[in-house]
């Protein structure tokens, strides 16, 4: 980032790479005769050395203030764990702050206690209004920018990013609704997620969704190194956590307030795992069920801190020779996952089992009811029907006797 | 272990050190002497009469030519220099508004409403010093750069549909200026945050220290400004400028007479601001404050007799002024006091909090522009409707120019409309004073760029010539409404559309205001904009459109009633054409024999006998039994439930 924010339209692809590396102009050398060697390399190698976080927040009008909210929270939370501001993508769809029904202008809260202030004096959007659509959101994920967007505005991964990509506002059955104009559908997500795959822009990609029935943009991923949480699973709704009577709304929903809750405990040192932030989801706070989709990621999530996507917190490798290029020390990540794998396993396995039995038990209930027809019909093969009938008929009329009787 | 040196060596030594550090120090006062960045931070200060108080923040950064300077810069900021570097432009204006300038109180003929009253919303324009081939793909990565710059979406202005090249009713120019402006785009901390960057000293220091978010953004107007010119001979000059107009908090404000709350509060910076400025920022060339008393005032103060010094009959400053300024050819026009106050005296132990108090009530105005300017939207429906712009005069000509009724008075008047927006330039209609005009005994000149669909917008400069003696005139121009492609409907449709704000000019007024230089070496930014020659300027309203919306409910509307109607149709045809009545009258003849059970058990109530159903009818029977047992045992569940309910 030598040229700061905004600068001027980017060069070429290799050569920002360069650019974005180190200013010195010795490293700068150095690591043009690795790059190439990295380039054929081919991605799994690379390691992580950057970090990037896509926040986005889907909703128009004054009603979807928590959406903002939520996103500012989470801008605040990465900000504050280490992600610098022009490794932040920020859209927003409306303009909350200066909104002329906000009481507090140039302020934005996610707690009725108006103890912080989440909109201070160093917010950088980089797409905000009329900006925030599908075709711009697939265009910051793979890149396909016109030439004369500015650096700002563009996710400049690379092989060795972990990206978050937080997403808030309404939602569907396999859509995300845009400003209540457009949608996002699961498919599009995971094709932007594949093309981002393919072109090396990232390492590891964690995407976070507070949306009602989140789980559902998620299924048709497929591309590997992908980790999805979603607040809420089909079928169900996502909730806000509170309103706050002075401004007039809702202004945090519950799956971000709990994740916020999780992350205020942390600083950029701490290394609580993702496990940890899984686990601290309770389906009776929330009022929904989180759901976490970790098929794709290959790393035990006991072992990943969340500081790998919500902060910038690097690996230190120290090295005896002098300095040579990114290419090091991911064996020693492969050695980590084989360790924790089997405890994972099983608690998955627990999870999906106690799923099922519910499931069973309710199969029951069902059966239990076909069973006395059954038997019923069996009896009026059997017997004369029509005395059947009549003492049917006469039962009802004893009852509805009885319990108007009893009624009065 | 090394022998000390000889003296004659350490002398000669120290005799070379000293000489290279003249020869040095030499190089730099030179070098400083011929080109130097430099950086001052001013504000103004002004009551207004409707109990507002104005605030103009005033930053100016200089670089001089950079093939001097090479591209390292001191205190000038590098995305500018860049900026200019890339995309020569020789001029670039673009401003960042909130509310809009109350031209009937807030004054309509000062430097202050000339240069610093915007439309809302954001306004751009740029001049640039390439081949007019090249300006409008230049203009495109431009507003595309911009946008990244200032956490806006200036970038919607890069479609040809959203500027215009106007070549004299904006500004006069050989056709490389391009203007555009967005009057929907809001304006938050997020576009001040990129602009304060700029500065040397952010917000940590000096008077852009006293820029606290929540109350700049209450107030009442706010336009954050970037103006930049840059030339060969004098390199770059950009002034940052911020005006806010601000209700002074009237808690802490001591009312003189606390039962009228329409009479002036008494207020200070702490007021306004909820800072106290605490010391200049110190790669500043000149930190200083302004307090402007207007013109009105001022006449009331020498009517008593006494001097507008700092403390005299209608009011008191807490703080003795360095300076006291009054206007040098003081006519009876316009002349404003102004006391000034170097921040560069004050620090934290010493915070400099100007306060304003008042010892009588006071009510004032301000010297309005020649002509009040209006404009609004006429007709109903979603088809058509007309454009009206009226001037109202103010008598402000009398009082210049003596009351001549011969006279005609000069307007401009700038117009941009989008496309869909089609106005029909010949049905422009003028009255003056009710009275219907002939258009060319008004208008003087008049350059239509008429709208192209999806293409461009229409432009509509105009030089009027309007007499004297009129009271007030309105222009009329009738449009018809266009429709948009679904894909080009924003997400609030339902809100309308906006039509950017015309300009008026009064090219015969000035609002210049040259106040005597006490400090020959120095030239205040901020006096020096009071000099520049400024022609009187007005922006109207925002004009709000509605257009046809699409109903985004209606095609799954006609998609439903048209599948019930079609599948009416061939439901009924093909039953007309597949039915063999033949066949179904035997049909009924066979099944006439069956029983239902309903039948059965009236039969049964009535204590008839029923024949034994024929044995192939059973299932449907059986079926029967199986609704008649459903319904039965709903009955019971119901009774229950009734039961259990009511106990």
């Amino acid at each position: 980032m030598a040229s700061g924010r905004g600068g001027i339209p980017g060069p070429s692809r290799p050569s920002r790479v360069l650019l974005l590396a180190l200013p010195p102009l010795l490293m700068l050398l150095a690591f043009s005769a690795s790059s190439s060697a990295a380039a054929a390399a081919a991605s799994p190698s690379a390691m992580h050395n950057n970090n990037w976080a896509v926040l986005v927040c889907t909703s128009r009008f004054w009603f979807n203030y928590r959406h903002m909210a939520n996103t500012l929270s989470l801008y605040r939370t990465v900000k504050r764990l280490g992600i610098p501001d022009e490794r932040i993508i920020l859209m927003l769809a409306d303009d909350m702050a200066c909104n002329p029904r906000n009481n507090y202008p140039a302020q934005v809260f996610n707690n009725e206690n108006h103890q912080l202030n989440l909109y201070g004096d160093n917010v950088e959007v980089d797409y905000r209004g009329y900006e925030v659509t599908v075709e711009n959101f697939l265009r910051v994920l793979t890149g396909r920018h016109e030439s004369a967007v500015p650096r700002s505005k563009r996710l400049l991964s690379d092989e060795g990013s972990h990206i978050l990509l937080y997403m808030t506002g309404h939602g569907g059955d396999e859509f995300l609704k845009f400003q209540d104009s457009e949608e996002l559908q699961s498919h599009d997500l995971a094709d932007a997620v594949k093309q981002m795959k393919e072109k090396h822009r990232f390492k590891e990609l964690l995407i976070m969704v507070d949306t009602c029935q989140a789980a559902t943009l998620f299924s048709q991923l497929q591309s590997p190194g992908v980790l999805a949480i979603g607040s809420s699973m089909k079928g169900e709704n996502s909730y806000s956590h509170h309103l706050d009577s002075d401004i007039g709304v809702s202004v945090v929903d519950r799956f971000t307030f709990y994740t916020l809750a999780f992350f205020e405990k942390l600083n950029m040192y701490s290394n609580a795992s993702l496990n940890s932030l899984f686990n601290s989801y309770n389906p009776s706070m929330l009022l929904s069920t989180a759901y976490y989709r970790m098929d794709l990621y290959e790393r035990p999530l006991n072992e990943v801190p969340v500081t790998n996507f919500f902060g910038s917190v690097m690996k230190t490798i120290h090295i005896d020779s002098a300095y040579s290029g990114f290419l090091a020390a991911h064996d020693v990540e492969t050695i980590l996952s084989t360790g924790d794998n089997l405890l994972n396993h099983a608690m998955l396995q627990n999870k999906s089992s106690q799923r099922r039995s519910n499931i069973e038990e309710m199969k029951e209930t069902q059966l239990r009811s076909h069973g006395w027809t059954d038997v019923l019909l069996e009896q009026l093969d059997v017997k004369n029907s029509d005395t059947i009938v009549m003492y049917g008929l006469a039962t009802m009329g004893i009852l509805l006797a009885i319990s108007t009787w009893l009624s009065m | 272990m090394a022998a000390p040196p000889s003296p004659l060596h350490a002398l000669s030594r120290l005799l070379l050190l000293s000489l290279l550090l003249l020869a040095s120090v030499a190089a730099a006062a030179t070098a400083a002497a011929e080109e130097e960045e430099e950086f001052t931070e001013e504000l103004l200060l002004r009551p207004l009469p409707d109990i507002k108080a104005l605030a103009h923040f005033q930053f100016r950064s200089s670089a001089p030519p950079s093939s001097a300077a090479g591209r390292h810069h001191h205190v000038f900021p590098k995305a500018i220099a860049q900026l200019v570097q890339q995309f020569h432009i020789s001029e670039l204006e673009l401003s960042f508004t909130q509310g809009r300038w109350n031209y009937e109180q807030w004054g309509g003929s000062d430097p202050m409403s000339t240069n610093y009253a915007k439309p809302p919303g954001v306004e751009l324009w740029a001049a640039f010093d390439l081949p007019l081939s090249e300006i409008d793909a230049t203009w495109k990565n431009l507003t595309h750069t911009l946008s990244g710059l200032f956490c806006a979406s200036i970038n919607f202005l890069e479609s040809s549909t959203a500027f215009s090249a106007p070549r004299w009713g904006f500004k006069l120019n050989e056709g490389n200026l391009r203007y555009g402006a967005l009057p929907r785009e809001a304006v938050c901390t997020e576009n001040l945050t990129p602009w304060l960057k700029l500065l040397p000293c952010r917000d940590k220091a000096g008077i852009a220290s006293l820029l606290y978010r929540p109350s700049i953004y209450k107030g009442y107007y706010h336009s954050q400004k970037l103006k930049l010119t840059s030339s060969q001979s004098f390199g770059i000059i950009i002034d940052q400028t911020l005006t806010v107009v601000l209700q002074p908090d009237t808690f802490r404000a001591k009312h003189l007479h606390s039962t009228d709350g329409q009479l002036q509060p008494s207020w200070s910076i702490k007021d306004l601001f909820n800072r106290k400025l605490s010391g200049k920022c110190l790669v500043s060339k000149s930190s200083r404050v302004f307090l402007e008393i207007e013109k009105d005032i001022v006449d009331k103060i020498d009517k008593s007799g006494t001097e507008a010094s700092w403390t005299n009959e209608l009011f008191v400053l807490s703080t003795a002024p360095d300076r006291v300024l009054k206007k040098l050819n003081s006519m009876d026009a316009q002349s404003s006091s102004l006391y000034e106050y170097d921040v560069s005296n004050y620090n934290d132990d010493k915070p400099l909090d100007v306060s304003i108090t008042w010892k009588l009530p006071l009510i004032w105005s301000c010297t309005p522009a020649p002509y009040h300017v209006n404009r609004f939207l006429m007709g109903s429906g979603n088809e058509r409707g007309s454009i009206a712009l009226s001037f109202r005069s103010t008598n402000l000509h009398k009082q210049l120019f003596g009351s001549s009724n011969d006279c005609s008075i000069k307007a401009v008047v700038f117009q941009v409309v989008p496309w869909y927006v089609k106005v029909y330039y010949h049905s422009l209609q003028i009255f003056i004073d009710g009275n219907s005009k002939a258009i060319s005994e008004v208008v003087d000149k008049i350059h239509v760029t008429p709208s192209e669909d999806k293409l461009l917008p229409g432009t509509l400069e105009m030089l009027l010539r309007l007499p004297c003696s009129m009271e007030s005139a309105t222009l009329s121009l009738d449009f018809d409404k266009g429709f948009l492609h679904i894909d080009e409907y924003p997400p609030d449709a339902n809100q309308g559309f906006d039509i950017p704000s015309a300009l008026v000019t009064f090219p015969e007024f000035n609002s210049s205001r040259s106040y005597p230089e006490t400090d020959t070496l120095f030239v205040s930014p901020l006096l020096q904009t009071f000099k520049e020659d400024g022609v009187v300027k007005s922006y109207t309203e925002v004009l709000l459109v509605p257009l046809t919306t699409p109903d985004f409910s209606m095609p799954y509307n006609v998609i439903t009633f048209t599948c019930t109607v079609l599948a009416l149709y061939f439901g009924s045809l093909l039953n007309a054409l597949r039915r063999r009545i033949g066949e179904e009258e035997r049909e009924l003849k066979k099944t006439a024999t069956k029983r239902g059970l309903i039948p059965l058990l009236i039969a049964k109530l009535r204590g008839k006998k029923v024949d034994p159903p024929p044995p192939g009818s059973s299932p449907a029977s059986l079926m029967s039994i199986k609704l008649l047992l459903k319904v039965v045992f709903v009955a019971v569940v119901a009774a229950t439930f009734h039961y259990l309910s009511n106990s």
